[in-house]
C-alpha cells in the first residue's frame, strides 16, 4: 500500500516536473535561424498562443474574426497582467517560488526515495511500484524531449495556405497573439502574418 | 486523568436492521444536492449558507466537544499543537484581507504571502500526523512526509490553485469523519455507505459532462460575482463557472448534511438530547468543565443567530467575513480527524 501511494506521489511529480520543463523550454534555437520563432516586434509583447483556422466561404460578405470565450478570457487576463490559463507560465516569471517548488521536490523525492529503499518489503507492491516508477519516467523522459524539440516549426502547417484557399479550403495552425504599440500599426488595427516560405520552382535557386 | 483508551467510549448503538435505507437516503441526497447545484446554482447557494452554515458550525463545535478528552494525557502535545496551530493559522489567515488593504502589494508578493500561509498550513497537518503516527504503534505515516512536501511544493508552484484546492476538497472531509464515526458506532452500516461513496465520482463526473458547455453565470451584481469568486472562477477563468459554483456547491451541500444530518441521527444516544451539556464527556465527567462547556455551546448559538441576522441585512459582506472566519472549522477538522484514524 504505502509502495503504491509513493508510485503515485512520483507520478505527481514526474508530471509537474514535466510541465515545468516544458515551460522553462528556452526559446528554440536551430542552425536556420528563419524557423525559430523570433522574438516579439519592438514595444510589442506575446500574451497568448492559441490556433487559427483560415476557412474561404465564398457566400460570406465580409471577413469574420470568430474567437473562443475562453481565449477571449485569456487574452482579457493576460492583458489584465493576471494569470489566467497561463499558469505554469507564471511560475516562470516568478524565480523566487519556482526555487523553493523545486527545493521542497527535491526533499520530497529525496525522503520518499530514502523512505522507499529502507521499506523492508520487497514483495509484490513494490515491484508493480518499481515498474510504474520506471513507466512514468520513461514516458516522461519521452514527453520532455517531444516537446523539447517542439516539433516542426510553425510554419509547417501553414506551408500549403496559398493552394489550399486556391482550393477553397480550411487551413488550421498556430497563433501568436501579439499586442503591438497603437504607433506601430502599419495601416488596419489588424494584422496576421503567415510564416510562408518562398517555394522555388524546380531549377531555381 | 484520561488515558487514551478512554477516548475511545462512544456510545455504540446496537445493530439496527435498516443499513439499506440510510444507503436511499445517502443517494437521495446526493442526488437531490448534484440536481439543486446544477439546476440553480446561484440561488441555491444563497439559501445553503444562510440556512446552514451557522447551524453546521454549531454541530461541529458540539461534535468536537464530544471527541475531546477531560485530561489530554499523552495526547498532550498532539493537542497543544492543535490547539496552538488553530489559533495562529486562523488569525493570520483572518489578518490577510486586512493586511492586503493596508500595504500595496504586488500580485507576486501576494502569492508568496498565500504560499507562506499555505506552507504553514501544510507544516502543521505534517507535525500532527507525525505525533499522532507516534501513538500508533502498529501503523507507519512516515510516507505523509514526502506526500507533504509534494503538496507544499506545489503549492509554491500555484498557491492560488492550492487554495481552491482547499474550498474543495474541504467539504470531503466531512464524509471522512461520517466514514470514521460509523464504523466506531454502526460497522454494519459502512459497507453501504461506501457504495455510496462510489456513486460521488460518477455524478461529478455528469455534472462536468453536462455543465463544461454551460454558459458562464451572471455575475453583475456583487453577490453573484463573489459566489463565482469563491468557487474559483477567476482562478480557473477558462472553466464554464455554472461548472465551479454547481461542483463546490454540490459538495457543500453534502458537507451540511453530514454535520447537520447523519451525523447527530447516527449517534442518537450522545447527540439525540444535543441541547443536554451532560451528554458531553467533557462535561459530564466529574473533573470536566460543565459550565465551560455551556458557556462554549450558548456562545455558539448567540453566533448562529447573529450570522442569521448578519446575512439578513448585508448578506453580501457577512458571506465574506463568515468564508474567512470559517477557515478555523477547516483547521480544526484536521485533529479530530486524525484522533479517529
Amino acid at each position: 500500500m504505502k509502495s503504491l501511494l509513493f508510485a503515485c506521489c512520483v507520478v505527481l511529480v514526474t508530471l509537474v516536473l514535466t510541465q515545468t520543463v516544458n515551460a522553462d523550454l528556452p526559446v528554440t534555437r536551430t542552425s536556420d535561424q528563419k524557423i525559430s520563432r523570433p522574438a516579439p516586434s519592438e514595444g510589442g509583447r506575446y500574451v497568448l498562443h492559441t490556433s487559427l483556422e483560415i476557412v474561404p466561404d465564398p457566400k460570406a460578405y465580409e471577413a469574420k474574426l470568430q474567437i473562443t470565450e475562453s481565449d477571449l478570457k485569456n487574452f482579457r487576463a493576460a492583458l489584465d497582467g493576471t494569470q489566467g490559463n497561463t499558469t505554469i507560465a507564471a511560475i516562470t516569471h516568478s524565480p523566487t517560488r519556482t526555487i523553493i517548488a523545486g527545493l521542497l521536490m527535491f526533499l520530497s523525492v529525496s525522503i520518499g526515495g530514502v523512505l522507499f529503499a529502507r521499506s523492508s518489503s520487497s514483495g509484490r507492491t513494490q515491484k508493480i511500484a518499481g515498474a510504474v516508477i520506471l513507466v512514468v519516467a520513461v514516458v516522461g523522459a519521452a514527453a520532455i524531449i517531444t516537446r523539447g524539440n517542439a516539433g516542426p516549426p510553425g510554419s509547417y502547417r501553414w506551408r500549403n495556405l496559398p493552394q489550399a484557399l486556391a482550393e477553397g479550403k480550411a487551413t488550421a495552425g498556430g497563433l501568436d497573439i501579439e499586442v503591438i504599440p497603437d504607433d506601430a500599426r502599419t495601416g488596419a488595427n489588424m494584422r496576421l502574418i503567415i510564416p510562408l516560405k518562398k517555394q522555388n520552382s524546380p531549377g531555381e535557386e | 486523568m484520561q488515558s487514551a483508551a478512554e477516548l475511545k467510549i462512544w456510545p455504540v448503538v446496537r445493530a439496527v436492521p435498516n443499513a439499506r435505507v440510510f444507503g436511499a437516503i445517502v443517494l437521495l441526497c446526493i442526488v437531490a444536492s448534484a440536481a439543486f447545484a446544477s439546476w440553480l446554482p446561484l440561488q441555491v447557494s444563497i439559501l445553503t449558507v444562510f440556512l446552514f452554515a451557522g447551524p453546521h458550525n454549531w454541530f461541529e463545535l458540539r461534535y468536537f466537544l464530544m471527541r475531546l478528552p477531560v485530561r489530554f494525557g499523552r495526547s498532550r502535545n498532539f493537542f497543544l499543537t492543535a490547539f496552538a496551530g488553530l489559533g495562529v493559522l486562523t488569525l493570520t489567515y483572518v489578518s490577510l484581507p486586512l493586511l492586503y488593504r493596508t500595504a500595496l502589494w504586488s500580485e507576486e508578493a501576494w502569492s508568496t504571502v498565500i504560499a507562506s500561509w499555505n506552507s504553514l498550513f501544510l507544516f502543521w497537518l505534517l507535525l500532527l500526523i507525525w505525533l499522532r503516527g507516534k501513538r500508533k504503534a502498529r501503523a507507519s505515516w512516515t510516507w505523509t512526509i514526502p506526500v507533504g512536501l509534494a503538496l507544499c511544493s506545489l503549492n509554491w508552484l500555484s498557491p492560488d490553485l492550492f487554495s481552491l484546492a482547499i474550498v474543495y476538497v474541504h467539504p470531503l472531509v466531512a464524509l471522512w469523519f461520517l466514514d470514521r464515526h460509523l464504523s466506531r458506532t454502526r460497522p454494519e452500516w459502512l459497507r453501504v455507505y461506501r457504495r455510496c461513496l462510489c456513486v460521488l465520482p460518477f455524478v461529478l463526473i455528469v455534472m462536468v459532462w453536462r455543465l463544461s458547455q454551460a454558459s458562464p453565470l451572471p455575475d453583475s451584481n456583487g453577490l453573484f460575482w463573489r459566489i463565482t469568486q469563491h468557487s474559483g472562477a477567476e482562478v480557473l477563468p477558462q472553466v464554464s463557472s455554472h461548472l465551479l459554483v454547481s461542483v463546490h456547491l454540490f459538495l457543500e451541500m453534502l458537507h451540511y448534511f453530514v454535520w447537520i444530518v447523519a451525523l447527530p441521527l447516527i449517534a442518537r444516544a450522545a447527540m439525540k438530547r444535543f441541547w443536554d451539556v451532560k451528554t458531553v464527556p467533557v462535561a459530564r465527567h466529574a473533573k470536566g468543565f460543565p459550565r465551560l462547556v455551556a458557556g462554549l455551546l450558548v456562545l455558539a448559538l448567540a453566533a448562529v443567530v447573529l450570522l442569521w441576522l448578519s446575512f439578513s441585512i448585508d448578506y453580501s459582506t457577512t458571506r465574506d467575513v463568515y468564508f474567512t472566519i470559517a477557515i478555523a472549522h477547516v483547521l480544526a477538522e484536521a485533529p479530530f480527524l486524525l484522533r479517529m484514524i
